[in-house]
């Protein structure tokens, strides 16, 4: 009873705590002036935020960021997950190297990371194109869904597929009745995980979309900078709905499965 | 992975036939460069940070192009310093074909860069049909920072320095440098400047008034007379620092951030690199109603600002026409317009063909905007680049770090 | 190894070539072999940048906030873990902030926690205080709070995952089975539930850590003008005036990846150390 009192207290701190920014993030976005001392704002008015935004320009980022997110969620997940089970069954020594370089794409400061994407896709001459982007995305996204991989694979018996093999189940088989079945589940969380490492992504379009190939984070960029707080929340909002959405999608479908994440 | 890399290497973009380079073209006729240019994109590499210039740009630029030349304009971000290390990275990677940029908004420090680092195409600005249009005799416009731009860019606009307050809450706010340290001292932590460019002119042009005016650091860069400036700068910041916001222990990191501080009332001065910058935000409601611009009797810092061609420019033509075309007298009024951007025209508006120079002088005056005749009496021009990289250098490594 | 393990390692290698190339034209480059302004090979900028008090203050300060931010936010997760781990609410809120960019949260911070923030004006409001100045600063601040703050909130649902799914994948039956024995809340806790958490948790902790160290946007807007936070100092460089010095940028770009390397193989060493392997 006293430790559900106290999860009570605490689940209402950790909602105020997450609600709280956002909260402050969506008045500001509504408000036209917010000036101290007011502690809620006089005039609200959505419009100027809005055209500010340049409707058309922001429409065509949100379909790029989408198309981004997906596609180096779908492809993220299978190459990491491919690494992964190689990395598992490889052995020790090699599941540690993989594991370095993995972090290495996660942990690089953007300068090292981002100045090695521009250089490389700048090299195969993909600059300034989706194609180039969409592969730049593709490193990081990578590198962490490796990382979620390989703790996937620590409680996955991966025997199954060898056992299933020695029986006689074509590769296509063993993908389709025994490997996307228990690891469905991880796959999709993948998938989603994925496409918000893409989604987030600024610095590393910048360098290697040279500004040409516009996704909603670089839109957006000028007006968090441009010292219009209104326009920049305003901005913020349209960047982290999407990634709610998923997030809202991630926690039905563990309903629907039963299991709890 | 594999089939992936081969997919990528397959529609690796070989690039459309690039057009001849800009000073190549600028020898020939202006027809073919219209020609040529007709049915293609200029990305146009620019800071992106005032929605009032993208508006203009987007809005009011790009569709009379379309219509105009047929030239898709397409702006995209890219400012200052970094477009240095965006060109020379594509020129090192990229092994001599051509980049994404076709035309870079620049000035000073940034075109002193890219000629040291030879990216940029030229000359080609002087060949320009609407180059004959140009107020050549303003010493703002003709030389960029004490240098030549020799036909390497274009003028577009010219900005002044200013510093901004609010007249309801500073009636008495001063007006030269002196009042102003006494201002500072008497109203302590309501003043601070910014740790960039902005901040920087503030201080050059504070160095300037204590240094015995801009004709002291006129002629190239020289270290002894840099010095003496420095040490006269630093002892009156010296005087005042105790008296900053924070106690000049910490500075807004930006200019955004210092309008943040204002329009809150943290502190009661911010400042623009843009003497119209206050119009356009308090028409965005972002500065109260009556916030002013004011510049200092010993003058402030103006300076013009171009647009060039990068040497690895993949479509040199359509970017000569749309710089023709920002150099038109209805792009200059429009741009100049105070609900539109405020910049001021490069144009010799007196012997432009009725009816412009009317229209010029139509253009509506905003309240808040500063006259004509005070800007240009305290306008003073830019001195070699190396001036404000000594003095950003010296400002970090002593009043930055050096706080008590 | 087997032919089919062939595809996924050969994955790995491209995968990770970018970070390679990365570092290998930040070396060329922070020995004036390549970028802007390069002018043939010196150790100059080296030398200078790793002289240099500035350098050693910003780093030092850089890895305080990211490492006191990292300490909160790994405790808050453990505790976060272990208590809510079954209330679908807490899950939710757990995961919220990531879908907020390091820009909007550090906006966020900056409008409740400025001098003339939400938090000021509701003490003004209260009559505690009678001007923004009067309110203690948090953001642009030495100590790094607001900062500090943002960095846990933005960490918080990473870590809090990671620890939620070591312990829903490891130590489930394993805690029954220790108090089907007998063992007390207490023991089961510190005997079971601790060990499994920390090891599950460990890499996480430590990539958490790293990407601190290296954020560029949040230090951007919260961080205070002296200590110059390193991902700050590394844009000013890459920006520098003076083309001479943008060298240096690469310089502290490889200081920091270093010190996260080092970082990942103590890690693998102690973990290795931890396991022995078969």
């Amino acid at each position: 009873m006293i430790g559900a009192r106290r999860d009570g207290f605490l689940l209402a701190a950790l909602g105020a705590w997450v609600l709280t920014p956002i909260a402050v993030l969506i008045v500001r976005a509504f408000a036209q002036s917010w000036r101290f001392p007011q502690i809620l704002p006089d005039a609200t008015d959505a419009w100027p935020a809005l055209s500010a935004a340049g409707t058309g320009r922001v429409t065509s980022a949100l379909i790029a960021s989408l198309a981004l997110a997906l596609a180096t969620g779908l492809f993220g997940t299978v190459i990491g997950f491919l690494i992964a089970r190689s990395a598992v069954r490889v052995g020790r020594r090699f599941q540690q190297l993989t594991l370095a370089a993995a972090f290495f794409t996660v942990i690089a400061p953007p300068i090292a990371l981002g100045v090695g994407l521009q250089v490389a896709v700048l090299g195969i001459g993909l600059g300034g194109t989706f194609t180039g982007v969409f592969l730049a995305h593709l490193v990081p996204v990578t590198g962490y869904l490796t990382l979620f991989a390989v703790g996937v694979f620590a409680s996955f018996d991966l025997s199954l597929e060898d056992e299933a093999r020695t029986l006689g189940a074509s590769p296509w088989q063993v993908l389709s009745r025994i490997v996307v079945p228990l690891l469905g589940r991880r796959l999709g969380e993948g998938l989603i995980l994925g496409g918000l490492v893409s989604w987030g992504q600024l610095a590393i379009t910048l360098l290697v979309g040279g500004g040409v190939v516009r996704t909603l984070p670089v839109e957006l960029l000028s007006m968090v900078q441009s010292g219009n707080d209104q326009a920049g929340a305003f901005a913020a909002l349209m960047l982290s709905l999407p990634p709610m959405f998923a997030i809202g999608l991630l926690t039905v479908g563990a309903r629907r499965t039963g299991a709890s994440l | 992975m594999l089939g992936l890399l081969a997919f990528a290497i397959a529609c690796r973009s070989s690039g459309p036939p690039a057009s001849p380079p800009a000073g190549t073209l600028a020898a020939g006729s202006w027809d073919r460069v219209l020609s040529q240019a007709r049915g293609t994109t200029v990305v146009w590499r620019m800071w992106r940070g005032d929605p009032a210039i993208n508006a203009y740009v987007d809005g009011w630029v790009a569709p009379r192009m379309r219509d105009q030349y047929g030239v898709s304009v397409e702006a995209v971000e890219g400012q200052g310093p970094e477009l240095v290390n965006i060109l020379a990275t594509e020129r090192e990677a990229m092994a001599g074909r051509p980049g994404t940029t076709s035309l870079v908004w620049i000035n000073g420090e940034t075109f002193a860069q890219l000629r040291s680092e030879n990216l940029l195409d030229g000359p080609w600005a002087d060949g320009l049909p609407n180059a004959s249009l140009i107020d050549s005799d303003s010493s703002i416009v003709s030389r960029d920072f004490e240098q030549d731009p020799a036909g390497y860019e274009a003028p577009w606009g010219m900005v002044q320095f200013a510093l901004i307050y609010d007249s309801a809450r500073t009636p008495d706010a001063p007006t030269s440098i002196s009042a102003l340290a006494a201002w500072i001292q008497r109203h302590p932590g309501r003043f601070t400047h910014d740790q960039q460019f902005t901040g920087m002119t503030f201080l050059k042009s504070v160095m300037y008034g204590l240094a015995g005016g801009v004709q002291a650091f006129q002629g190239g860069f020289d270290e002894q007379r840099y010095r003496q400036g420095r040490e006269r700068l630093f002892s009156w910041l010296t005087s005042i620092r105790p008296f900053l916001w924070r106690n000049g222990r910490t500075y807004p990191p930006d200019v955004a951030a210092m309008h943040r501080l204002f329009a809150n009332g943290e502190i009661d001065f911010t400042m623009s690199n843009n003497q119209n910058e206050v119009v356009t935000k308090i028409r965005q409601k972002v500065f109260p109603p009556d916030a002013r611009a004011l510049l200092l009797e010993e003058g402030t810092i103006a300076n013009a600002h171009y647009v060039g061609i990068p040497i690895n420019a993949p479509n040199a033509a359509g970017a000569m026409v749309l710089a023709n075309f920002l150099l038109s007298p209805e792009a200059q009024l429009e741009k100049q317009r105070g609900d539109v951007w405020g910049d001021s025209t490069v144009l010799d508006v007196a012997s432009l063909p009725t009816p412009w120079p009317s229209r010029f002088e139509a253009v509506a005056r905003d309240a808040a905007a500063l006259p004509r005749e005070l800007l240009a009496s305290r306008a003073r021009p830019e001195v070699h680049p190396l001036y404000h990289a000594r003095l950003l250098q010296d400002w970090r490594q002593t009043m930055r770090r050096g706080t008590p | 190894m087997s032919r089919r393990d062939l595809p996924g390692l050969l994955a790995a290698v491209v995968v990770a070539s970018p970070v390679l190339i990365g570092a290998v034209y930040s070396t060329l480059a922070a020995v004036g072999l390549v970028g802007v302004g390069a002018q043939g090979f010196t150790l100059e900028r080296v030398i200078d940048t790793l002289t240099s008090s500035e350098t050693w203050s910003g780093v030092a300060w850089t890895f305080a906030t990211a490492g006191a931010a990292t300490a909160v936010a790994v405790a808050a997760a453990f505790v976060l873990a272990v208590r809510v781990r079954d209330r679908r609410f807490g899950q939710v809120m757990a995961m919220l902030p990531m879908a907020v960019p390091h820009v909007a949260a550090a906006l966020a911070a900056l409008l409740m926690f400025g001098q003339s923030g939400l938090l000021s004006r509701l003490t003004y409001a209260l009559g505690l205080t009678t001007a923004p100045a009067d309110f203690q600063p948090l953001v642009y601040d030495r100590a790094g709070v607001s900062l500090v703050l943002t960095f846990v909130w933005k960490e918080l649902p990473y870590l809090t995952l990671t620890a939620m799914a070591v312990l829903l994948v490891d130590s489930r039956e394993l805690e029954e089975v220790a108090r089907t024995l007998g063992a007390t809340a207490r023991q089961t806790f510190w005997r079971v539930t601790w060990p499994q958490l920390w090891r599950g948790t460990a890499p996480a902790v430590i990539a958490a850590f790293a990407f601190l160290v290296g954020q560029y946007e949040m230090p951007a807007l919260l961080a205070p003008s002296n200590p110059t936070a390193l991902s700050i100092l590394i844009y000013e460089r890459a920006v520098d005036p003076n083309l001479l010095r943008r060298g240096e940028a690469h310089v502290l770009g490889l200081l920091a990846l270093s010190i996260s390397g080092l970082l990942v193989v103590a890690h693998q060493w102690w973990r290795a150390r931890a396991e022995p392997g078969p």
